[in-house]
This record gives C-alpha cells, sequence and structure tokens, in this order.
C-alpha cells in the first residue's frame, strides 16, 4: 500500500517549505491557512492549483491580472475566511482593468474582517466540479475524500473515502465508487477527466494527512475539471489542530 | 499476520482441552449454569471443571473450591461472576498459570464511569499474568467441529464454513437455527464483547488460518485497531472473502468539522470507503450477511457479471431478468453454439433467449439436466440463474393424470426426485461456473431441500439470488484489485 514518492532529496524539500508554512501559520495563531497559503502547500506536493497573486492594493491587482490575463476572479484573503462564498467577497469573471480596480473596491469594503490582501486569480473553466478532502479518523487515521464537488456538494453528498496511504489502484477504485462517477467521463463535448493528475492528487492529499501532523481537515473545492480534461485546485482551505 | 492458526492467542480459546467454568451452580435459572448446560449439550469431549465455593457437584461434575485446586492447569478460563470479583478471579486464573480466558461478566466499559475503571483494572491483571482473553460482555466462542459451545442457546445443525466475529453475541447465539434451516453452520464463531484484550483483527487472523473457514462473516458496531483492520483484511481477501455487516453508521454520529471533508465524514460513508479498501463485502442486513456467506462458500469457480437464467415460467423470469438489470448484471445473447444445442431440447412454445423460458417440454428431466448442462457451456455468460418451481406434490399428480398406480407413483416420485437432485449436483460439481437457485417453495419443499443439504444455494425470491451473484461478482473485483496492487510493488 506504499505509494510511489518522488526521490528522498525532493521530500525533504518539500517538507521543509511545508514545515515553514505551517509553522508561521501558526506563530501567527491560524487556525486555518488563508486560500493563498493552502493552495502554496498544494502545490509543494504537485496538486496543481489556479495561477494567482495576492495584491494589495487596486494597482497591484490590475497589474496581477493583467499578467495573468482576462478574465479573472477577484477573491478577499484572509485564514479567517472559511466559505467565502457565503460573504460576498468574491468577485467573479472580470474582464477589464477597469472590472478589477471596482471588484477591489468592493471586496476590500463589504468583508470587516482584516484582509492578507485580495487574490488575482485565473478563471478556470468548465462545469464539472469535484471535492477533495482530507479528515483524520480516531481508528482509520488520516482519511482522503473524493466527491462531487462545488456548491452542491452537500446537496449530492456523493463521496468516498480511503485510508491513507494508498495506491494509483486504490486511488482508481474511488472514482469507480462515485454515484455520479459519469461526470468523470466525456460530457458534452467535453474530455474525460486527465485521471492520472486526479489519482495522484487523492494520494497527495493523503500524504499531507500523514505527513504534516499539524492538517488536522483539509478541503480542495472545487477542484475544477476543464473541458479538455485538465483539473485545477480553484479554492482550498487547510485547517490546522 | 500469524503463520500458522496455533499461533493465535484465539486457539486455545476456540478449541481448548481443557476449561475451568466459574458460575455455574446446581440453580438453573443463572447465566453460568445455562452457559455449562450449552457446553455439555453439545458433547464437549474435553476436561471441565466447575469452580464453586460450596457445591461439590456442579451439574453433576465434580466442582472444586478454587482454580488453585485443580489437578491439572486448564487451557481455557470461563468466567460468568458478578463484575466485582471477576479481576480477583482472573488474578487467581493466573496464578494458577491459565493463559487464556472468556469473560462473560458484563458491567465493565459499556456501562462507563466505574465499568471503564473495573476495565482497565482487569486488563491489569491480565497483563501481569500474560493472560489473552476475549471479552468481557461477550458470549464467548462456538466450535462445532470441536464440540466446544460456551454461548447460551444449544448449537444445532453440522458444522459449517462460515467463521464468525461479532459485536453481538446475539448474532452467534442466537443464529443457530437460522444457519441449520438452510444446512449452514458455523467453522468458528466468536463473541467479541468490549475487545478488552482480544479483538475482531485478532478474530480475523485466526479466521483466516483456519482451515475450516470458507468465508469470514463480521457483524460490526465500531471498529477499534482501524489501520491494523484494513491491512489484515487486505491479506486475507485473495485468499478468503470478507463479508461485513455494519451497524452504528447513522449520521447523527457525525463529528462537527470546520471543513466540508469532515461534515461528510459520517461514519458510513467512512465504513464504506473503508470497507472497500479492505476488500470486504459489505451486507446490508444480518440476513444479507448469511445469503452471501453462503454463496461464497459454495461457489465454484468465479463470479461474473453476465447471467443466464433458465426458467420455465415467464413471470419469474423476467423477474429475475429485472432484478439483474437493476443490479448492474448483465443478460448477454446467446451464442448460435448454444441455440444449436437447445433447439432439440426445447418445445416450438419456448423462447430461446435470456432468459431461456422452457415452459413445459416434452422430457421433464431435460430441465433438470441437459438444458443447464448447454447453460452452463455457455461462452458469453459467467453463471447460471436456475428457477426451481415444481413442488413435489405437483409431480405426483401429474404421475397419476399421466395414468401411472398409485402404488407405483409411491416408488416413482422418490425415484425422480433422486434423478433431479443428482442432475443438479452433478453439473454444480463438475461445472466451473456458479449456480445459484432461486424459488419460491418452502426451503422444506423436497427438492430444495435436498438441495440445499447438499450444499447448492437455493434464495427465496429472485432479488435474493441476484444479490448474492453480485456480491460474488464484487468479491472476484475486489480480489482482483488487491492481487494488482500486491503485483504492482
Amino acid at each position: 500500500m506504499t505509494p510511489p514518492n518522488g526521490s528522498k532529496a525532493m521530500t525533504l524539500k518539500k517538507d521543509k517549505q511545508a514545515d515553514d508554512l505551517i509553522r508561521s501559520a501558526l506563530k501567527r495563531e491560524q487556525r486555518a491557512l488563508s486560500e493563498y497559503e493552502s493552495k502554496k502547500l498544494l502545490s509543494l506536493y504537485g496538486i496543481p492549483v489556479t495561477r494567482e497573486q495576492l495584491s494589495r492594493s487596486a494597482g497591484e491587482a490590475v497589474s496581477a491580472a493583467a499578467e495573468i490575463g482576462f478574465p479573472v476572479v477577484l477573491k478577499a484573503c484572509s485564514p479567517e475566511l472559511m466559505h467565502k462564498s457565503e460573504h460576498g467577497s468574491i468577485e467573479l469573471n472580470l474582464r477589464s482593468e477597469g472590472d478589477v480596480r471596482e471588484a477591489y473596491g468592493r471586496i476590500v469594503g463589504s468583508v470587516e474582517l482584516e484582509l492578507d490582501g485580495v487574490l488575482v486569480q485565473e478563471m478556470v473553466p468548465g462545469q464539472r466540479e469535484l471535492v477533495i478532502g482530507l479528515t483524520r479518523d480516531p481508528q482509520f487515521g488520516p482519511c482522503v475524500m473524493l466527491g462531487i464537488g462545488g456548491t452542491m456538494t452537500e446537496v449530492f453528498q456523493d463521496t468516498v473515502f480511503r485510508m491513507a496511504p494508498f495506491d494509483m489502484t486504490e486511488a482508481n477504485d474511488m472514482t469507480e465508487e462515485l454515484r455520479f462517477k459519469k461526470i468523470l467521463g466525456a460530457f458534452r463535448g467535453q474530455k474525460p477527466v486527465d485521471m492520472d493528475t486526479l489519482c495522484r492528487a487523492l494520494i497527495a492529499v493523503g500524504q499531507i494527512g500523514l505527513e504534516l501532523e499539524a492538517v488536522s481537515e483539509l478541503d480542495i473545492n472545487p477542484l475544477i475539471i476543464m473541458p479538455e480534461g485538465r483539473v485545477k485546485a480553484v479554492d482550498a482551505l487547510v485547517v490546522l489542530k | 499476520m500469524i503463520e500458522s492458526i496455533k499461533d493465535s492467542p484465539l486457539y486455545p480459546i476456540a478449541n481448548p482441552k481443557s476449561i475451568a467454568i466459574f458460575g455455574a451452580s446446581n440453580k438453573v435459572t443463572t447465566m453460568g449454569t445455562g452457559l455449562l448446560g450449552s457446553i455439555l449439550d453439545l458433547g464437549f469431549e474435553g476436561e471441565i471443571y466447575p469452580i464453586h465455593p460450596k457445591e461439590d457437584q456442579v451439574l453433576n461434575l465434580k466442582a472444586y473450591r478454587s482454580v488453585l485446586d485443580l489437578p491439572t492447569v486448564p487451557d481455557v478460563a470461563l468466567i460468568v461472576l458478578p463484575t466485582r470479583i471477576v479481576s480477583e478471579t482472573m488474578d487467581a486464573c493466573g496464578r494458577k498459570g491459565i493463559k487464556h480466558a472468556i469473560v462473560i461478566s458484563g458491567g465493565f466499559k459499556e456501562v462507563g464511569n466505574e465499568g471503564v475503571t473495573l476495565e482497565k483494572e482487569l486488563v491489569a491483571v491480565a497483563n501481569k499474568h500474560g493472560i489473552r482473553f476475549l471479552g468481557p460482555n461477550c458470549i464467548g466462542v462456538t466450535t462445532p467441529r470441536h464440540k466446544l459451545n460456551t454461548t447460551f442457546m444449544t448449537y444445532e445443525g453440522a458444522p459449517g464454513f462460515i467463521g464468525m466475529a461479532s459485536q453481538s453475541g446475539s448474532f452467534v447465539t442466537q443464529m443457530f437455527n437460522y444457519l441449520s434451516r438452510h444446512a449452514l453452520g458455523f467453522s468458528t464463531a466468536f463473541s467479541v464483547g468490549n475487545e478488552a484484550n482480544i479483538d475482531i483483527v485478532d478474530c480475523l487472523e485466526y479466521l483466516s488460518a483456519c482451515p475450516d473457514t470458507k468465508v469470514i462473516a463480521l457483524y460490526i458496531e465500531g471498529i477499534r485497531r482501524g489501520r491494523a483492520f484494513v491491512e489484515t483484511a487486505r491479506s486475507i481477501v485473495p485468499k478468503k472473502p470478507i463479508v461485513a455487516h455494519y451497524v452504528g453508521g447513522s449520521e447523527t454520529g457525525r463529528r462537527a468539522g470546520l471543513s466540508h471533508t469532515g461534515a461528510l465524514a459520517g461514519p458510513d460513508r467512512l465504513y464504506d470507503g473503508m470497507f472497500r479498501q479492505s476488500g470486504i463485502i459489505r451486507a446490508q442486513s444480518i440476513i444479507e450477511l448469511f445469503d452471501i456467506c453462503w454463496m461464497l462458500g459454495s461457489l465454484h469457480g468465479d463470479a461474473g457479471r453476465r447471467v443466464v437464467i433458465q426458467t420455465h415460467s415467464g413471470g419469474p423470469g423476467a423477474e429475475a431478468a429485472d432484478a439483474c438489470g437493476r443490479s448492474g448484471l448483465e443478460l448477454p445473447s446467446l451464442s448460435s453454439e448454444t441455440i444449436k444445442k437447445l433447439s432439440p431440447l426445447i418445445p416450438h412454445t419456448a423462447s430461446i433467449g435470456n432468459p431461456v423460458d422452457f415452459t413445459f417440454g416434452k422430457n421433464l428431466m431435460d430441465y433438470f439436466s441437459t438444458i443447464p448442462e448447454v447453460l452452463l457451456e455457455e461462452k458469453n455468460a459467467d453463471v447460471l440463474l436456475y428457477y426451481f418451481s415444481m413442488p413435489n406434490r405437483t409431480l405426483e399428480r401429474m404421475l397419476k393424470h399421466m395414468g401411472v398406480p398409485s402404488d407405483e407413483i409411491a416408488a416413482l416420485a422418490p425415484e425422480l426426485l433422486d434423478a433431479q437432485c443428482e442432475a443438479i449436483i452433478n453439473l454444480v460439481e463438475t461445472g466451473h461456473k456458479p449456480f445459484v437457485g432461486y424459488t419460491f417453495q418452502s426451503i422444506y419443499d423436497k427438492l430444495v431441500r435436498r438441495l440445499v443439504e447438499r450444499g447448492i444455494p437455493i434464495f427465496q425470491g429472485p432479488q435474493r439470488a441476484v444479490r448474492v451473484i453480485q456480491a460474488a461478482f464484487q468479491y472476484t473485483q475486489l480480489r482482483d484489485k488487491i492481487l494488482s496492487a500486491v503485483s504492482q510493488e
């Protein structure tokens, strides 16, 4: 049941960076990593995430948007902000510098929390949304969840679990166990999901659970399946112990 | 994993040569006396030493005042005493040199507070003497081949191939009658109680090594050593199927968390995943648990998803076909070879499709021999699902109407029954594919009964038959999944 690992040197480097990320968050008494920090952690483990920059002014946001390419999404970024869609702190599909400048103002004006900044990120196309999560069970230890994601996650409640660590066969079997697994196949002109990357992401989340004691729970929601099949973590939350 | 069954702490518990029993007396209404009665009833062949502070004899056996007075060191101590004196009794057993025990007494962790403390004390005493024990708060063990049954109800029926570990004693002792009705039985069954010392994982290891166990049944309310459980099960499944019925997964038990994942990790879904990762088939009820065990324990060859149905009535065939469709099983078209072979056997009113509907043939015996033989050879199908419809009484009536004198019927009917029974058995035993029967007749109908007693699985109604085919197919898949993972390592 031992999944394939990277080389030892890589692992050490990754561990050091991940440890630093978490240690400094704990030093600031954060209960969770911000979205920006959460995705940094995920990408250290090889999980594809959105291209994004943290901006601290409207001007910074505009130049970040120009660099990333329109359309973009703006999101308030704070470790205190765990479920953004409920706070009116997200602005989607911004197509111009003017859009970005106005959206920046609205977010800063409406969110009462102290923010780390405003995240400018690429707008990922695709209607198929998954959720990947990590939970710690007192008996089974770190367990990875895969499910139908997005805002309807708790409506569909189509989720499957595996105890970490597990291998590619088992990760594949997780996708087989979903009731709505058809979403992973060719779908209304869109390509089947990149199964290899999806399975590696599931294994990687398990590795986070095994290697980082301080991570108590984790959500990647949504992980969007793009029309050409690639997957990308669009929002993420890492809860600390 | 253990190397040999004799390395398991459960070996002396399930196969003792001698037992000391605490709590049996001449008062018939006590639990201890009941359990001793049960042991005697099955004809346990080893030594039994009742320990009683006052009596010289208990149920006609010589009783001893203290365990220390015993002439030998018994293999196992069976303790059915009030909670407060269990630890001191365990201590005395330890001083005598006893290494294994079964603690039936309750009043420990399951009652909370003081019980928790008492259980810790009991574990400490056992550890001090190196005693391994089952329980407390359990009903013990049954090993019918060894003529051992420490549970309350008298064992019924023959020893069987189902090895069980249960977190409810009832699903051991209260199932004897149900199982024997289906010509099934336990190889060994453990009631694990509070699992203070020996737990379900230990039972899995024992049952894995047990040569009489063809299939392992689990009744689970909560797994304690989760990670060891998954790994142990995965090492067993390639050679032996495991079926579990899990209760306790109510969503009210889910933990509150800050993430979606925490909120969605209700125990039921989590256990679904853990079972699948373990390669364990999950049953939805106790009845289904034993249905699946029956099927898996009597399997000839691997089950697949392609089913061919043999019937001689339209409705029961359609019903079975519908059940297959709902369960993700396939009904392949028959190959041209099969159709060619069936044509001379089947009347023009019949339909050669899938289901194969024989209607009313010229030669009744074709239904029991030649037709199923052809269908078991069908290259497009993995399983034969077979309908049994004819109650014995109708058979006798038909013979009467054919003009057979009644004294000849009396001789002929059993002969026909024999011929039908032997034809089916011969097919199943020489075939390389699973054969599953279904019927709406009683399990005591003459033909059904004879076949069931010879180990042919015949279920009440097609839905139960289809469910076990689905489960057997799932076993093939789960086993192959684990084997492919092992081969990649």
